[in-house]
């Protein structure tokens, strides 16, 4: 599967668009005038979504044109190949489930996990080698943090059984 | 704890007969919610009582302190109501806890927090410009009512403890000012100093230093009795040299603002019990009298009964200058 | 020359054993905070107040003000290196430093920032020396209109010349400032565009937002090409330090030019992060070879490095003289100030000279300190990017998402990092520049409120922004660095169609 470059500037506009719709929406609730007193609270927020659906509308029928334009003479520019979509998508999941975990277990289980999986699988170190650097990450996140300077970071359900909160 | 123990304590428990007074401890680190910023009046206050209560270990377990400032505080008070029922969490505020719900559509209310303490009250002051032909706080008012809203007033923050005061000020005088927000009380000083604006109602530290250079003066305090003696600030003046609001003619008794210290609702007594301990100790130390003094805040320690009663009268206050001036969100 | 005297007197104080160890101290853990992103100088000084009780207010300022030094230093490193900044002020520092360590030129990149920004710290520390009295009386000068002109001037200097697609820059601008008016409304009190989420009534964290666009945005671009990293440092050599400090006089006029934004900008409210903008958008209009920059242009490194770091001493100026702090440091350090008993204002100077003086003597030793600690850390920043990415990569995602939720302990912001993350990668490949959604982010909501105070005092009318000769010449070069280019631009065209004779 590949991803063209037309595709993901469609996407991109569309999302923006969108943003730019909800601040308009947002704004309408607050008043969007100008009093005696200078701009109401949705004055600013108001216009500033409007010319974000402006350009984004813009970008949108540019990059039909430009599609239009190249359709039929070349074939386009790939935005993603197989390969790296699926490095890419590797990456990403990842990254979710590393939130995921972090959100219900902790930022310390969160980073091991993450840490050892990636230096294991992606990495070819061996198990314990792997282990040993993600646990190692997670001790020196400690320390500096919580040991030195008293930042507490998030913790899950195991935390509290080992005394540390 | 073996069992043993935990046998041999409720032994021990079961023999006193002990009034269902079980003594709380913290048993992990205490967390410090300030509601505002880094640097800020609330992160001072917090602050100060975090070095006494570790210096002098009357809380043993570390301490941290979080800021959670943004929403004029809101954050902080959210945060309160998401950590129900924790023991380990106290929240530090003003009397935002409970005028906020009041002026902005919140999904908080004043019962998601329990009060435990008030220790301090930050007095208002009116200034002005030093070359400002305004000698005393009643001629400030009449020139705002021969030109109605064109005198700009300078305050921290919208429809908070500043704009209040002058709204208090209008509704009590008929005068009409043009109030203007800034940032904090920092910038407003500044802004007063540079002529930018004709008046504010900062609190004493904010303005001390541009006092003290003879940039700005006081005109009065929103005071029942003057403020404490203390050493000249500005020339021969001092503190208590500034005269109160109603000694010239301005009729707002008393304008303070407290700071206060809540935990989230829902936990034991004994864990309040614990806390207004623990402050109590904190009022009564050398350091605490010292960050008043430096600070020019007046001493008051509250808790139980007197607090409520304080809350509910300040807090009636406000609302009735809220409801005139058509600030209260549905 | 009585400020000479009181500056040797206060060198008398500064340089003591325990005062130069407390520096030392400082200025190193000050590293620490500055290369880990999310954590900067303003959590790391506030930590260290409750600290301070035990000590006389010198050295207790002298171990705060050594730290912040510190965290200016440490922004640059992982700038440079991964395309992070570790403090919102050294992002600019990513435009240039990141392609050319990128390059292979990484201890060139590293070595020009540090110089750089140890000579914009001297530059701000002399002008305080010699000007502190002047200075502060023309920081007076600034109500809400001249804070809206300056903040319209950032703007205007950064905007002014892009190379991108402008709708594309608009988007990204707009965006910017859309994502800034999230949260609480400090001129009108109202909540804005929170759509009802308790998270979102904070506002949108800028600090969270950089991470995610700049650091998990590049990670996501690494990736794609192969689990390394893309030209990575050849080898470090004591010699390349060396021959980059060579090569420095060559751009002294960006220094100089850079330096005066800073100086400006540390006095009035525009702070460190609004000067390294300006400085970086000044460089790249007024350079013959504009359209290299964000290719790894030294000038580049230069511009925005020496501004930040003498807008960063010289925002002492204000704290000390005003009790106006014009960064979120400065803010915390003044909070220090009270507690410590001391009254900010333009008595300090002469009520507490010992105080003062040794301050401003200490800005000269611990920024000499700061360089030589952070040349030699240059080495093993370096050595970091030979680290196979499969380990290094994960550990700078994990760095990341804690420095993401210290900044506020919110577990929302993780998943704004992660968002912004996808959002940094696809601007970067769509050719969408992301510096106007930054800066938009860093400036929008303040030049709101300063243009809303303004529209106040006015009873709305725009005149204001004309009303005295400051306000009007701010306006009136704003303005020119907007349109300017575009003349330029136009003209030259027009001269290339007259035939030569």
């Amino acid at each position: 599967m590949t991803v063209k470059v037309f595709h993901a500037e469609l996407g991109t506009a569309i999302a923006t668009g969108l943003l730019g719709l909800a601040g308009v929406f947002g704004a309408l609730e607050l008043g969007r005038g100008w009093t005696e007193s200078g701009p109401e609270a949705g004055y600013f927020p108001f216009y500033v979504g409007l010319i974000l659906l402006g350009a984004s509308l813009w970008n949108l029928i540019a990059a039909f044109l430009k599609h239009r334009e190249a359709a039929g003479i070349e074939a386009e520019e790939p935005f993603l190949d197989r390969d790296r979509a699926r490095r890419l998508g590797i990456f990403i999941a990842a990254l979710l489930a590393f939130v995921i975990v972090t959100l219900t277990m902790g930022i310390y289980v969160g980073s091991i996990l993450y840490i050892t999986w990636s230096a294991w699988r992606q990495g070819g170190y061996r198990l314990p080698v792997a282990l040993g650097v993600g646990a190692g990450f997670a001790l020196s996140l400690y320390l500096i943090f919580e040991a030195i300077f008293k930042i507490p970071l998030l913790k899950g359900p195991i935390e509290p059984l080992l005394g540390i909160y | 704890m073996t069992k043993t123990k935990i046998g041999l304590l409720a032994a021990t428990a079961l023999t006193l007969a002990a009034p269902a007074l079980a003594e709380f401890a913290p048993s992990r680190p205490v967390e410090f919610v300030v509601a505002s910023g880094a640097g800020g009046g609330t992160d001072n206050f917090a602050r100060t009582i975090q070095a006494v209560l570790t210096r002098d270990e009357i809380v043993e377990r570390p301490i941290v302190v979080l800021n959670k400032g943004g929403g004029s505080g809101a954050e902080a008070f959210l945060y309160a109501r998401q950590n129900k029922g924790d023991p380990h969490k106290l929240i530090f505020g003003t009397n935002n806890v409970y005028l906020l719900p009041h002026v902005a559509k919140l999904a908080y209310t004043t019962e998601d927090l329990q009060p435990v303490a008030a220790l301090a009250l930050d007095e208002f002051l009116v200034w002005v410009k030093a070359d400002s032909p305004y000698e005393n706080v009643m001629d400030l008012v009449n020139a705002a009512k021969e030109a109605p809203g064109t005198i700009p007033f300078g305050g921290s923050q919208s429809k908070d403890t500043d704009e209040t005061l002058v709204a208090l000020i209008e509704q009590t005088t008929g005068a009409d000012f043009k109030y203007v927000p800034f940032n904090g009380g920092g910038e407003v000083g500044v802004q007063l100093a540079g002529g930018h604006v004709a008046a504010n109602v900062n609190n004493p530290n904010e303005n001390a230093g541009q006092w003290q250079a003879g940039a700005i003066r006081p005109l009065c305090v929103f005071a029942p009795q003057r403020m404490a003696e203390s050493e000249p600030i500005s020339g021969d003046m001092g503190w208590h040299d500034i005269p109160t609001c109603t000694e010239q003619g301005l009729e707002i008794e008393s304008y303070q603002m407290p700071r206060t210290v809540w935990l989230p609702a829902g936990t034991d007594p004994e864990v309040l019990a614990y806390y207004e301990a623990a402050l109590q100790k904190v009022s009564e130390s050398q350091d605490w009298k010292d960050y008043l003094t430096k600070t020019s805040q007046s001493a008051s320690f509250l808790t139980g009964e007197e607090l409520a009663k304080f809350i509910e009268t300040s807090e009636a206050n406000a609302v009735k200058v809220f409801e005139a001036e058509g600030w209260t969100a549905q | 020359m009585a400020n000479f005297d009181l500056l040797m007197h206060g060198f008398g104080i500064a340089i003591t054993p325990m005062h130069l160890m407390l520096m030392v101290g400082g200025v190193l853990m000050g590293l620490i905070v500055g290369v880990l992103p999310g954590l900067g100088a303003p959590n790391g000084v506030s930590l260290l107040i409750p600290l301070t009780f035990a000590l006389d207010p010198t050295s207790a300022i002298i171990l705060l003000s050594s730290m912040y030094w510190g965290a200016l230093f440490g922004g640059s490193t992982t700038s440079i290196l991964f395309n992070i900044p570790g403090e919102p002020s050294s992002v600019a520092t990513t435009f240039d430093g990141y392609p050319m360590a990128r390059s292979g030129q990484s201890t060139r990149a590293l070595t020009l920032a540090f110089m750089s920004a140890g000579f914009g710290a001297l530059l701000g520390v002399i002008v305080i020396t010699l000007l502190a009295g002047w200075a502060s009386q023309f920081a007076l000068k600034f109500g809400a209109p001249e804070y809206f002109a300056v903040y319209f001037l950032a703007f205007a200097a950064f905007i002014g010349m892009g190379s991108a697609a402008p709708m594309k820059t608009m988007v990204s601008l707009a965006a910017g400032l859309l994502l800034a008016s999230v949260g609480m409304d400090s001129v009108t009190g109202s909540i804005r565009l929170t759509f009802g989420f308790e998270d979102l009534l904070g506002g949108i964290s800028f600090l969270v937002v950089v991470i995610g666009l700049f650091g998990i945005g590049e990670l996501l671009s690494t990736v794609q090409e192969g689990l390394r990293f893309r030209g990575v440092a050849s080898k470090i050599d004591l010699r390349d330090v060396l021959k980059t400090i060579a090569e420095l006089p060559r751009y002294w006029a960006t220094y100089i030019r850079s330096g005066l934004i800073g100086i400006w900008m540390g006095i009035t409210p525009g702070g460190p992060t609004a000067a390294s903008f300006m400085s970086y958008g000044i460089a790249r209009s007024s350079s013959r070879k504009g359209a290299a920059f964000g290719t790894g242009r030294p000038e580049g490194i230069v511009a925005p490095e020496t501004a930040d770091h003498s807008a960063g001493s010289c925002a002492m100026l204000p704290m000390l003289a005003l009790g106006v702090p014009s960064s979120a440091t400065a803010a915390v350090m003044m909070g220090g100030l009270m507690i410590w008993g001391l009254t900010p204002g333009p008595m300090l100077f002469a009520t507490q000279p010992d105080f003062v003086w040794g301050l401003i003597a200490s800005m000269y030793v611990s920024n000499l300190i700061g360089v030589v600690l952070v040349l030699a850390t240059v080495p093993m920043f370096a050595a970091l990017l030979r680290i196979p990415f499969t380990i290094i990569g994960p550990m700078i995602v994990a760095i990341c998402f804690v420095g993401a939720y210290t900044v506020s302990n919110a577990t929302f912001d993780l998943w704004v990092v992660l968002v912004f993350g996808l959002v940094g990668y696809l601007f970067s490949r769509l050719d969408y520049p992301l510096a106007p959604l930054v800066l938009a982010m860093v400036l929008g909501h303040k030049a709101e409120n300063a243009f809303h105070q303004s529209m106040v005092l006015s009873d709305g009318s725009l005149s204001i922004f004309f009303a005295n000769p400051l306000v009007s010449s701010i306006m009136v070069l704003g303005i020119a660095l907007l349109v300017l280019p575009k003349l330029v631009a136009f003209g030259s065209r027009f001269r290339r169609q007259v035939p030569v004779e």
